[in-house]
């Protein structure tokens, strides 16, 4: 290593759980934090803890097994949280408080502590108390309602933006933080509402609600970043692999300027209906979208999404396959060229792949180093390196319930 | 409009040279109260021409697009492709922590403004560069837009219903996703910098990013190789769906407390078999996600979406209506927490709520400093405090159009 990560030396206690806190702790994990994640031995509701999205999740962290349904338990997470930087959970606020856990209380033991708080709607207001995942915060927030398919029912969405939304928000809370405390000497409470946090991610259109008075639309496939046509998806054909057939594979396609539009007629070659007057101008075919639209849908129908996508490129016209996760996972050439899907090899010896970091600083490059921990693999670690428990005490706090084994 | 510099980045000198595409990661560190000078080519930023448009009068200080993701900047117009232009970067990077930047790979290379030009004279500086597919690889010059890099990262493929055409998000998800690592790839620079007094280069690659934000893809696929589907509104995890209610619609949720949510079913004479005690079983839950739902669609027909949001969490069962984005100014949790804030256009004799705090620091508050810039409104202040620069140099400059 020819640098210091930007966080070594900075300890975080993570009491998150599901997947926003997890993704904000994991990214200070990638960046040289030690990250010690405390929680309870319950079978996983996500799936494995080693491989999968859990394996991306927990990457690079250590995990103690402590049960804060005891007071020893408690006592020992305070001990942990006086030798720590930096605390984060995404419970309700009554949960730390409940457990002495909150700002104030953990201020009085280590006063220069910074508390992330990554709760569903905030320490404050009416709905403080209610209770959410990232699907829930998608529907109060509005972004359910606008992924829409073209007969306006709700398409989506199938994951958790909230929780990436919410996630990379606390990450750069927690940043910023430290960077303080450097300065000031101070630490300091961070309410953060994940509810918010996905909230300013529309920005524009809250504006135009706010501003102009208008309700939002879902955006289908209307250009959402100035005049542009074609622009959409269109189905290509089949891909065959042997004896196994796709037929759900796709191109996107944007066309931005006069210019493009003329490499784009060139790349497809110069087909009759590309010059009909109708389509002479930008906003012709802006007008004349649906129509242009069906052309070049049958255009794609006989193309070959990887080898359109080239061939597009190569004349310098906006285009991609619509990635599925193998497209994305083992056959993009940019993703693989850049590292992206680094190799972890987990404790049994075989190895698995991770999503990486993405962003690649010059000097200090996070970095995946270790495999996930199943739930309490650090506690020797934790609890005899970390607060100086002898193999007895430690012995004795599993027999007491304190410390799952 | 200046605030007290109690922002935790105040201090901090960040210019930002991106198009509409990365000015996301500038304005976060300036609303923390680092001073962002946005750099714009003479005819203003790309984003000053995209809408919606105040009272929708399309006009470069109007465009609400450009608002958003410029608030508590300052505005420096200046043509880089100009001799004097690239020379008045290289003296303002001498005094910059930050530069970020979004243009196509190697174009401020070609200005002269590569990072071995901007960092001489500065070992410090940071430079964050963004771009669609990185500064490296086959694909690092291809053309793009957020539709294309959306397409690229795996995040379209997963939205809309199996068989049909996959449907997009609202808002340019790709680049918010790459703008927000954007500001935290620059902090983890900056601490860094605190060890050594070195500064970096950043190559952050939005399809990386938008493909980190659907981190389940790949997940499943490393897990077994399995291709995530389009599942409609039924949420990767089996927990989650979108059901149809009296008014609208609202989302089923089948974690949390279970006992109480089939009493309640059961109340209402629609518990079918839910009450059977494999249902009790989160993993069963799970499993047999598609009937279960069925079934609390059925029993959701009767009720408003609010009644059903109100009644399930004071079960603390987590439901949620399905909104409109509008209901958000109507919120009573984000009124309560003064989410909106308001911003003055004195320019235009009027007050305008905007977006507000993605969090709360209790001790370095996010803050609204000044209202987004009109098209090189700081451009005389900045060359004049900052650079010595004579009025009377300043205007020739003006009249060869350089700035």
């Amino acid at each position: 290593m020819t640098a210091a990560m930007p966080l070594d030396g900075v300890r975080v206690l993570d009491f998150t759980w599901v997947v926003a806190g997890p993704v904000a702790c994991r990214i200070l994990a990638d960046h040289g934090a030690e990250v010690i994640k405390l929680e309870r031995k319950v079978p996983g509701t996500l799936g494995p803890r080693r491989v999968g999205l859990q394996g991306d999740l927990n990457r690079n962290k250590r995990s103690v097994a402590i049960n804060m349904g005891t007071a020893r338990g408690i006592e020992l997470a305070r001990a942990l949280a006086a030798r720590s930087d930096i605390v984060i959970d995404n419970f309700s606020a009554r949960v730390m408080r409940g457990w002495g856990m909150d700002y104030s209380s953990l201020a009085g033991i280590k006063p220069d502590i910074i508390c992330i708080s990554m709760s569903g709607l905030g320490h404050t207001g009416p709905r403080a108390s209610y209770v959410s995942y990232g699907p829930t915060l998608q529907a109060l927030s509005g972004f359910t309602a606008m992924m829409r398919d073209e007969d306006g029912a709700p398409a989506g969405y199938g994951y958790s933006y909230a929780d990436m939304a919410g996630g990379y928000t606390g990450a750069l809370a927690a940043l910023i933080a430290i960077w303080s405390r450097r300065r000031t000497g101070k630490g300091q409470f961070v309410d953060l509402s994940q509810f918010e946090a996905l909230t300013s991610v529309i920005g524009p259109a809250l504006l135009d609600i706010g501003v102009n008075r208008r309700a939002q639309e879902a955006p289908l496939w209307r250009g959402q970043e100035g005049p542009s046509a074609p622009h959409g998806i269109y189905r290509c054909r089949p891909r065959i692999e042997g004896d196994r057939r796709d037929d759900d594979r796709w191109l996107a396609i944007s066309i931005r300027s006069h210019a493009e539009w003329e490499r784009f007629v060139a790349a497809i070659g110069s087909p009759p209906w590309a010059a009909d007057p109708k389509f002479r101008t930008m906003f012709l075919r802006t007008r004349n979208s649906r129509e242009l639209d069906e052309h070049v849908a049958r255009w794609a129908a006989d193309q070959d999404a990887e080898d359109a996508m080239a061939a597009l490129q190569h004349n310098r016209v906006a285009a991609a396959v619509v990635s599925n996760g193998a497209d994305l996972c083992a056959r993009d050439p940019q993703l693989q060229s850049r590292g992206f899907w680094p190799s972890v090899r987990l404790p049994d010896g075989t190895v698995t792949q991770v999503t990486g970091v993405p962003f690649k600083l010059s000097r200090t490059p996070g970095a995946v180093r270790t495999a996930a921990p199943e739930i309490g693999d650090d506690n020797d670690y934790v609890l005899g390196d970390l607060l100086g428990l002898s193999r007895d005490q430690r012995t004795a706090l599993i027999a007491e319930g304190a410390v799952w084994a | 409009m200046s605030g007290a510099s109690d922002g935790a980045l105040a201090g901090l000198r960040v210019l930002d040279l991106t198009t509409h595409r990365g000015a996301l990661s500038a304005r976060l560190l300036a609303d923390m109260g680092a001073d962002v000078i946005k750099v714009e080519p003479p005819e203003g930023e790309s984003g000053r021409r995209i809408g919606p448009f105040a009272d929708d009068l399309p006009d470069r200080d109007r465009s609400l697009f450009f608002w958003f993701y410029n608030l508590n900047k300052r505005s420096l117009t200046l043509d880089l492709t100009r001799r004097r232009g690239a020379e008045i970067i290289r003296a303002l990077a001498r005094s910059a922590d930050v530069i970020v930047e979004s243009f196509a790979p190697g174009t401020l290379a070609k200005l002269g403004l590569g990072w071995d030009e901007l960092r001489r004279g500065n070992p410090a500086l940071i430079l964050c560069s963004i771009a669609p597919f990185g500064q490296s690889g086959p694909y690092r010059d291809f053309e793009a837009d957020d539709t294309i890099v959306t397409a690229a990262a795996g995040m379209l493929y997963v939205n809309g219903y199996a068989g049909r055409k996959p449907v997009r998000p609202l808002g340019l998800q790709a680049y918010h996703s790459a703008a927000i690592y954007g500001a935290i790839a620059i902090m983890c620079a900056l601490l860094a910098r605190d060890r050594d007094g070195l500064g970096q280069w950043i190559d952050l690659s939005i399809q990386e990013a938008a493909a980190a934000a659907v981190e389940h893809v790949a997940g499943s696929y490393f897990m077994a190789k399995e291709v995530e589907p389009r599942r409609g509104t039924l949420h990767w995890s089996r927990y989650f769906r979108v059901g149809k209610c009296r008014d609208g619609y609202v989302m089923h949720c089948s974690l949390g407390d279970w006992t109480s949510l089939v009493e309640w079913i059961k109340a209402d004479g629609k518990a079918q078999d839910l009450g059977a005690p494999e249902w009790e079983d989160v993993l069963y839950r799970k499993q047999h996600a598609e009937h279960l739902f069925d079934v609390l669609d059925q029993w959701a027909a009767g009720y408003s979406r609010d009644d059903l949001l109100e009644r399930a969490q004071t079960l603390r069962l987590p439901y949620a209506s399905v909104r409109p984005p509008e209901a958000l100014f109507d919120d009573e949790q984000l009124l309560a927490r003064g989410y909106f804030a308001e911003v003055e256009h004195p320019e235009l004799g009027r007050k305008f709520r905007y977006p507000g705090a993605p969090y709360i620091f209790g001790g370095t508050p996010w803050r609204v400093y000044r209202r987004p810039p009109l098209l090189g409104e700081h451009t005389g202040e900045i060359l004049r405090d900052d650079l010595g620069i004579d009025p009377a140099e300043i205007a020739a400059l003006a009249g060869e159009r350089v700035i």
